[in-house]
C-alpha cells in the first residue's frame, strides 16, 4: 500500500544541515494500522507529510498504492491527495469561519457529487456524536468535538489511507480513547492508517510500530 | 463549497480587516471619482466662460498697418471670405477649436456724422457645440443707439445704406461705447454696402488655448497658421485666455498630483492588510493544500475576494465620490459649481476598474500564500 524506499529529507536552517529524514525504508501493507513514535523533532511529522505527497523528499521514493507519488505534477499530486489521503492533524485545522457541518463537507474532493457528498457528511457526524452540534462553528467547539469533526473531514471522501498526526496531542484521554475509536473502526472496516504519535494509546490498535530517532526509522517490537 | 460562499463567509469572519480594506478601497474610488467630477466640470465651465468671455482671437490680413488697427479697432486690409471655411476644415491649427466668426468693419461716413459698420457671418461652431454670438438675417440691421440716432430709425424702420434699404430689426441700448456707432448686418449686406463683395478683414475665433502664455500657445498656433494661410496674421486676447488656462491648468495639476497619490496609498493599505490576512490564514492554506486543493482553488479565494470587494467597493465609492463632489463641489470650486452633475461613465468605469485595481495590489500577497510551505503553515496555528 505504502512503500517508502531510501527517503531522505534534509533541512537548510540558519544553524546549518539538518537531517530530518534519513535513509527511511518502510512499507504499510493495505488494511494495517502502524504507529510511529519518537521525540518532538525526531522527524515522525516529516515522514507523514512526506508520505502524504505534501513535502518532497530530498531523495528517495515514496509510492502508494502503486503511484510514485513525487513523480505526479503538483496539479495531479494535489487530485491524487484529494482521492487518497485523509489528514488528521494535532491542530486540527477547521476553517473558524464555516461550521461543523461546512468543515466537514472541506474533504470532499473537488468535482464530487456535493449532494452525496453532504447525505454522507451529517450520517458521519451522526456516528461521531456531533450531529447537534452540525451549526457550530469551531471556536464553540471542545477540543475533543473539533477533532472528531477533523477526523469526520478526513474520513468523508472514504480515503484508502488516514495519515494522523498526533491526533490526540491536544486532547484529555476520554476524547483521545474516542478519537482512536473512530479510527479503529475505519481500519477494521479495511483502512489502512499511520499515526504518528508520542503516546501510548494506540498501541493496542496498531499491527506494527515503529520508532524514529534523528530521522531514522526503526520497526519496534510490540 | 463554492469559492464565493466561502469567501462570504472568510469576509464576515474577518470582518475588520474586511471593512478597513473596504473602507481604504472605498475612500480611494470615492476620491478619485469626486476629484474626475469637479475636474470635468472645471473644463465645462472653462469652456462656458471663455464662450461667455467672447473671442479671444482675432485673425487678421499680414500686411496690417498695426497703428491703424489699434487707432480704428479694425485692419485697414482685406482678406477672401473663405479663409474663414478653410481654417474651419483645417484640423490642428486650433487646440480645441470652438467657433470661427468672420466680419468685415470699416468706418462708413455719412453727411451728419459717422458709422461703423460690422457685417457678421453666421458663426460657424465645432461639432456638437450650440452656435454662439448673433446671427442677423439678411436685409435686416441691429444698430447701435447713437447710429439709430443719425439714421433717424426706430425698430421696424426702414434705413438706407449704400443706395440699399434693410429693415431695424433691434435698436441697442446706450453703452457709453464706440458700439452706440456701430451697425451689424449680415456679411453680405455690409460688403455690398462697402462695395467689397467676397472680402472680410477679421476671423474672430475661440480656442482653448489649453497652455499659459509663458508655453507661448500664440507661437504654436501662428506656427500652424503660417502654413495654412501665410496671408495672415493672429492676435491673442492675452489676458483673458491666460486666467482661464491658469485656472484649468491648477485643476489639472491638482487632479494629476492627487490621483497617484491617492492609488499609492490605496495599494499600500490594501496590500498591507491583504498580506495580514495571508498571515492569519497560514494554517488554512495549508490544509487546503492537505485536501488536495491546487493553486487555482487557491487563488481563486484570495483574488476572488479581492474582485468581490473591488466591485463593492467600486460602486460605493462612485456613488460617494459622486455625491461628494454633489455636496462639497461647490464650495470648492465655486464657478463650476453647475458644471458638476454626475456621470454614469465614470460610474461604471469606478466598477470596472476597482476590482481590477483591489486583484492587482493583491496578487503578491496571493503569490505568497500560494508558495507558503505547507507543512511549515499546517504547524501554524
Amino acid at each position: 500500500m505504502i512503500t517508502c524506499d531510501d527517503v531522505s529529507r534534509e533541512f537548510i536552517t540558519r544553524h546549518g544541515r539538518v537531517q530530518g529524514l534519513d535513509q527511511v525504508r518502510f512499507s504499510v501493507a493495505r488494511g494495517e494500522f502502524v504507529t510511529i513514535k519518537g521525540a518532538s523533532g525526531s522527524g515522525k511529522s516529516t515522514l507523514l507529510l512526506t508520505l502524504g505527497g505534501m513535502q518532497r523528499p530530498t531523495q528517495g521514493t515514496v509510492r502508494l498504492d502503486g503511484c510514485e507519488v513525487y513523480a505526479l505534477s503538483p496539479a495531479d499530486r494535489a487530485r491524487f491527495r484529494a482521492r487518497s489521503i485523509g489528514f488528521v492533524f494535532q491542530l486540527f485545522h477547521l476553517l473558524p469561519y464555516l461550521d461543523t457541518l461546512e468543515n466537514v463537507l472541506t474533504g470532499l474532493p473537488p468535482g464530487s457529487d456535493a449532494v452525496a457528498g453532504r447525505k454522507s457528511a451529517v450520517t458521519l457526524l451522526e456516528q461521531l456524536g456531533l450531529a447537534e452540534r452540525a451549526r457550530h462553528k469551531p471556536a464553540t467547539l471542545s477540543a475533543g468535538e473539533r477533532q472528531r469533526v477533523a477526523l469526520a473531514r478526513a474520513l468523508l471522501k472514504k480515503p484508502p489511507v488516514i495519515l494522523a498526526d498526533e491526533p490526540t496531542g491536544n486532547l484529555d484521554p476520554d476524547n483521545a480513547a474516542a478519537v482512536f475509536e473512530h479510527l479503529s473502526r475505519y481500519h477494521q472496516a479495511g483502512g489502512t492508517v499511520v499515526v504518528v504519535t508520542h503516546g501510548t494509546d494506540a498501541d493496542r490498535l496498531a499491527n506494527r510500530a515503529f520508532h524514529i530517532a534523528n530521522g531514522r526509522l526503526k520497526e519496534t517490537t510490540r | 463549497m463554492s469559492p464565493l460562499l466561502l469567501i462570504l463567509k472568510e469576509l464576515w469572519h474577518h470582518r475588520w480587516n474586511s471593512l478597513w480594506t473596504a473602507a481604504a478601497l472605498t475612500a480611494a474610488v470615492a476620491l478619485l471619482v469626486a476629484v474626475r467630477l469637479t475636474s470635468q466640470a472645471a473644463q465645462r465651465e472653462t469652456t462656458r466662460i471663455m464662450r461667455d468671455l467672447g473671442f479671444n482671437l482675432r485673425i487678421i490680413p499680414a500686411a496690417t498697418d498695426t497703428a491703424f488697427l489699434w487707432a480704428k479697432g479694425y485692419s485697414d486690409m482685406t482678406m477672401p471670405e473663405e479663409f474663414v471655411r478653410t481654417l474651419a476644415a483645417q484640423k490642428g491649427v486650433f487646440m480645441t477649436f470652438n467657433h470661427l466668426t468672420a466680419t468685415l468693419r470699416q468706418r462708413y461716413p455719412l453727411a451728419q456724422g459717422e458709422l461703423l459698420l460690422e457685417g457678421v457671418s453666421p458663426s460657424i461652431s465645432d461639432e456638437g457645440k450650440k452656435p454662439m454670438g448673433f446671427s442677423i438675417p439678411k436685409g435686416q440691421l441691429y444698430l447701435g443707439s447713437s447710429a439709430a440716432r443719425l439714421l433717424q430709425a426706430r425698430r421696424g424702420t426702414n434705413v438706407s445704406l449704400g443706395g440699399k434699404s434693410f429693415a431695424v430689426e433691434k435698436v441697442l441700448t446706450e453703452s457709453g461705447t464706440e458700439d452706440d456707432i456701430r451697425v451689424y448686418g449680415h456679411l453680405a449686406d455690409i460688403q455690398s454696402i462697402l462695395n467689397l463683395p467676397g472680402r472680410i478683414n477679421e476671423i474672430q475665433a475661440i480656442d482653448c488655448l489649453c497652455v499659459t502664455s509663458d508655453q507661448d500657445p500664440l507661437g504654436q498656433m501662428r506656427t500652424a497658421l503660417a502654413k495654412l494661410l501665410p496671408d495672415t496674421q493672429v492676435l491673442h486676447v492675452r489676458a483673458l485666455a491666460d486666467a482661464r488656462a491658469r485656472q484649468r491648468q491648477m485643476a489639472e495639476k491638482y487632479a494629476a498630483f492627487s490621483a497617484p497619490l491617492t492609488l499609492a496609498i490605496a495599494a499600500l493599505w490594501v496590500g498591507s492588510l491583504a498580506i495580514l490576512n495571508v498571515r492569519q490564514r497560514r494554517s488554512e492554506i495549508g490544509l487546503w493544500r492537505a485536501l488536495g486543493h491546487g493553486s487555482g482553488r487557491l487563488a481563486s479565494l484570495f483574488l476572488g475576494k479581492a474582485v468581490l470587494l473591488g466591485i463593492v467597493c467600486g460602486l460605493l465609492g462612485g456613488i460617494g465620490g459622486t455625491a461628494l463632489a454633489l455636496a462639497f463641489g461647490p464650495s470648492i470650486f465655486h464657478v463650476t459649481a453647475a458644471s458638476i452633475t454626475w456621470n454614469p461613465n465614470l460610474l461604471l468605469a469606478a466598477i470596472a476598474l476597482t476590482p481590477a485595481f483591489a486583484a492587482f495590489v493583491s496578487f503578491v500577497p496571493a503569490m505568497i500564500a500560494l508558495n507558503q510551505d505547507p507543512v511549515e503553515t499546517l504547524r501554524a496555528d
